[in-house]
């Protein structure tokens, strides 16, 4: 399996807020879904990326004239990466094998002893399952692996996943098929399929919740979740307010954000709600 | 805080009596009496000065010592100890008079006498202060400076006095050592005798309102590099841990104040509980800089090892910065020289006639390395011979009293000569850059890389790149991070054998002070890509720009080399953005970070709490933020006090989000 190629965007070590322990997460490159809050566009679509950071940028036009000569056109390409003087620019997808990820992750297992490890975050981790489930492997039985997921996948892949992992932070993001639809894109009977399997399956995990001012933290919404989670007696789940900053990558990646939502509408953060049902709800 | 404390507080803040200030200044020169010695001028300048103050007293004042006048005498070239305070918080300055009076036969009469001399004007400036003061600190002075204190009010009294009459006469760098250590016999017996945690953390937050009020008056390369650095914690011979109820009772007045001193150190172990860990990173997430860490199991055996006995050696404190000193004990001058190793790396490529292969490039390394050393060594030696006699800086340094002599005679127990070591992350990746063009891909000759740097890389760039690209230090890369080991191995076989002209030995650290700016302007181009003139990372870092793995690997790279054996001192620093701190979760992994990085064998650590866009909107809007505070290199100061270019070293540091 090891020699399964997989597409990452990045390798980030110290990621505080991605299981427990001090833990390096691995980025996936790719999502099927399109949730209109996303965070990191670059993580998103599957395909390479150029992408330049705008802070710090001298506008010296190294990048577009290097662009414009080979292409004709001012959108950067990969070579620019070379060409800025501040080093903002860099390409966002790298092909590799599992073995390197391991061998870019391990190096700093001396961290990792008390329970922290490895996560495979993304995108969407599951929609390169195959490769999720080699880096899997090669990390079994050395470190913590966590797999950071909307449970967004063939519900089959899914199973073969959970077999391999260690602790699960599994998004509920919306029980509403038809607003799942509108704001992600997705079909939210297969998050929930995925779930019972988990359950099932007596896997570790933690339920997330983000939390999107009229989207995701409605009372009617946040009501679903309540239910699911009474159902299968989870009794503990994590939430992430909506983060302000979360529109700040897409210039980077050459997109313009347009949430479908109030992006400057307060939060409800259902601490109350949850505890009245007996549920701890941790705010991250 | 208080209403008492907030009302000092916002006095400070508010910065207005700094214009009150007495601008005149005397020298030491201006002091000018036929057949004098330097040590009868220091002394007649030191009275001249002491007798001119005005008192400056603010409402409610309980601890006194301020500052009128602007400038002292001058710069006084010696500094960078750490007072005895545990003996005249023993003793008292009349202890300390009478000792005198009774040994002057035995030493240096002269000496006695002018020591004397300048301890009868402290008591004079005290009489003064008395008449003036109000009730509780008149009640004080009736006791201190005198006698030994007998409570810790007396005992806060006691410390200012000894500070305020020491910067007076421009002595810089007068650090505040083992302070939760000397003065914890005190805030225990107020303890015990019903005073409660409360009063004695206002009192707390008194004192170190008044270490702020005169900062603007302390001398220092920027302002706020004034050396009033603080040890708290560590660990005795025994193994017993000396963090206590008032080394808290420190922290939590810190906290509350967050003004830039003192600037806590705080000495850890792989003992440490995790718990700590986690109450010190609050401090960290206020942004202040503080603290920086101290790791006990490497600076003792490290110092130990040096020559200093095993029972000073658990005493360590830090000087001004972070440079491992003994308090009381010792005229170690911690910053006596420096090794720039991006120099030296330099020089061998400019020597070499390049067909000496890599092996012989290295040799080349350490050669000049070697002359490095002694340059530095000549250097600091040829410095010790114009070091100046001054009787009262003497009287804290137990030796001077006991022994009867000035300090500049060098009788104390300790005096040796530290060196910074600069650039060494630029130097390793130099080091590293050169191994794998020049000598294993082969795209280029040492003779180009060698014409590039002289042309600062003018029609080099693309060898440059080609030059910048290759593995860098910080990412637990060991291609690269082996030249680091390389690199302090040398630098420190060659100084570890050698004496100064005092008898004292030679140490040698890893920190820059303001060398990272400084020496890098003198630098020319490095074989990592770096142009000329260029800054080098702070103290124990990653190059400014250099691509990094994370902070982690960080960690990795720089603990690999066996830290005990450069314990002068340099701490790795790294800045985590703010974001991190916001919870529970990342605060909690914040500590365990830290406490990984002890237990990997570092041997002190800086880890500063960033938001950049706030630095950058300060640097473009300085009167909005004239109280955001950043740590610089062993000190923090106000960021938009500070001269640019160590505003845009810190915004161009790495910072992992």
């Amino acid at each position: 399996m090891t020699d399964v190629i997989g597409r990452i965007f990045s390798i980030e070590e110290f990621t505080v807020f991605d299981g427990p322990g001090i833990r390096t997460s691995v980025f996936f490159k790719g999502c099927p879904l399109r949730c209109s809050w996303c965070h990191s566009p670059e993580g998103q679509c599957y395909e390479k990326q150029v992408l330049k950071s705008p802070n710090g940028c001298i506008s010296c036009g190294a990048c577009t004239s290097l662009a414009k000569e080979k292409t004709g056109r001012e959108e950067l390409i990969g070579e620019c990466v070379e060409v800025c003087p501040r080093k903002l620019i860099r390409v966002a997808g790298e092909d590799v094998t599992a073995d390197k990820v391991y061998h870019r992750v391990i190096k700093n297992k001396d961290f990792f002893s008390c329970g922290g490890g490895v996560t495979f975050s993304g995108g969407e981790p599951l929609m390169q399952a195959d490769f999720l489930i080699a880096c899997l492997e090669k990390f079994g039985g050395e470190v913590s692996r966590c797999v950071q997921t909307s449970g967004y996948c063939d519900n089959e892949k899914f199973r073969q996943v959970v077999e391999k992992t260690d602790l699960f932070l599994y998004d509920i993001k919306i029980v509403n098929s038809k607003k799942m639809k509108r704001y992600t894109g997705g079909e939210s009977h297969i998050v929930l399929e995925n779930l019972e399997a988990l359950v099932g399956m007596k896997k570790d995990f933690i339920v997330r919740i983000p939390l999107i001012p009229g989207v995701t933290d409605t009372e009617e919404n946040i009501d679903d979740i309540i239910s699911l989670l009474k159902k299968y007696d989870i009794k503990y789940a994590e939430a992430m307010p909506y983060n302000r900053m979360a529109g700040a990558k897409y210039s980077l990646a050459g997109r313009k954000f347009m949430p479908e939502y109030d992006h400057f509408a307060p939060v409800n953060i259902p601490s109350k709600k949850f505890a009245q049902n007996n549920i701890e709800l941790k705010i991250l | 805080m208080t209403e008492r404390v907030k009302k000092q507080y916002d006095e400070l803040k508010k910065r207005e009596y700094r214009n009150a200030r007495n601008k005149e200044r005397i020298l030491v020169d201006d002091v000018r009496f036929d057949g004098m010695s330097r040590s009868d001028k220091e002394t007649e300048l030191f009275c001249k000065i002491i007798r001119s103050e005005d008192i400056v007293l603010r409402e409610g004042d309980r601890i006194g010592f301020h500052r009128h006048r602007q400038k002292g005498g001058q710069w006084f070239p010696s500094g960078n100890i750490v007072p005895n305070y545990e003996r005249y918080l023993r003793e008292g300055f009349g202890g300390v008079y009478e000792s005198l009076k009774r040994n002057m036969h035995k030493g240096d009469e002269a000496f006695a006498k002018n020591a004397m001399r300048c301890i009868e004007e402290v008591f004079a400036y005290c009489e003064r202060l008395k008449e003036k003061a109000g009730k509780e600190l008149r009640a004080a002075l009736e006791v201190v400076p005198y006698h030994a204190p007998r409570t810790y009010h007396q005992a806060l009294v006691m410390m200012k006095c000894i500070i305020y009459t020491l910067r007076l006469v421009e002595i810089p760098h007068v650090t505040l050592g083992r302070f939760d250590h000397y003065m914890r016999p005190f805030y225990e017996s107020d303890r015990a005798r019903g005073v409660s945690r409360e009063e004695l953390l206002e009192l707390t937050e008194e004192f170190f309102i008044s270490l702020n009020y005169d900062t603007d008056a302390y001398v220092g390369v920027q302002q706020g590099d004034n050396g009033q650095s603080m040890v708290l914690g560590g660990y005795d011979a025994e193994g017993n841990d000396c963090f206590s109820e008032l080394s808290e009772v420190v922290m939590d007045a810190s906290m509350e104040l967050c003004l830039i001193d003192p600037k806590i150190n705080l000495r850890v172990s792989k003992k440490t509980p995790l718990e700590r860990f986690r109450y010190a990173t609050e401090m960290t997430k206020l942004g202040l800089g503080f603290p920086q860490y101290c790791n006990d199991d490497i600076i003792v055996p490290g110092l130990i090892r040096l020559g200093y006995d095993v029972e000073d050696a658990y005493n360590y404190a830090a000087a001004a910065c972070w440079e491992n000193i003994i308090p009381g004990r010792s005229f170690d001058i911690p910053n006596f020289g420096n090794v720039v190793f991006p120099k030296c790396v330099n020089k061998a490529i400019e020597k070499s006639n390049g067909d000496e292969g890599f092996a012989g490039l290295l040799g080349l390394v350490i050669s000049c390395l070697e002359e490095n050393v002694d340059a530095a060594i000549g250097w600091a030696n040829s410095k010790i011979e114009t070091i100046v006699p001054h009787p009262y800086f003497s009287l804290f340094i137990d030796d001077c009293i006991d022994l009867v002599c000035d300090y500049s005679e060098g009788k104390m127990k300790y005096f040796n000569i530290g060196f910074h070591g600069v650039g060494i992350s630029t130097a390793a990746d130099s080091l590293a850059a050169i191994k794998k063009t020049v000598y294993e891909d082969k795209i280029c000759t040492l003779s180009d890389v060698k014409k590039a740097l002289d042309a600062n890389f003018e029609g080099y760039e693309d060898l440059r790149k080609k030059l910048a690209s290759c593995p860098k230090m910080g990412n637990n890369d060991d291609y690269v991070d082996g030249f680091l080991s390389f690199l302090l191995d040398n630098a420190e076989k060659s100084l570890c054998d050698k004496k100064n002209i005092r008898g004292g030995f030679f140490r040698l650290g890893t920190g820059s002070a303001q060398g990272y700016i400084l020496k890098a302007k003198e630098c020319g181009a490095s074989a990592d890509g770096r142009f000329s003139g260029e800054p080098f990372a702070c103290s124990f870092s990653p190059a400014i720009g250099a691509r990094i793995a994370g902070p982690l690997s960080v960690i990795k790279s720089f603990t690999k080399f066996d830290l005990k054996r450069v314990v002068n001192g340099g701490p790795l620093t790294m800045e985590i953005h703010e974001n991190t701190f916001r919870n529970e979760d990342g605060m909690m992994k914040v500590a365990m970070l830290v406490k990984s990085y002890i237990e990997m064998g570092g041997h002190q650590l800086q880890l500063n709490s960033v938001n950049r866009e706030r630095l950058i909107e300060a640097q473009k809007n300085p009167e909005e933020h004239r109280n955001l505070i950043v740590r610089v290199w062993g000190w923090s100061g106000y960021f938009t006090e500070l001269d640019v270019e160590y505003q845009n070293h810190i915004i161009s540091r790495t910072v992992f989000d």
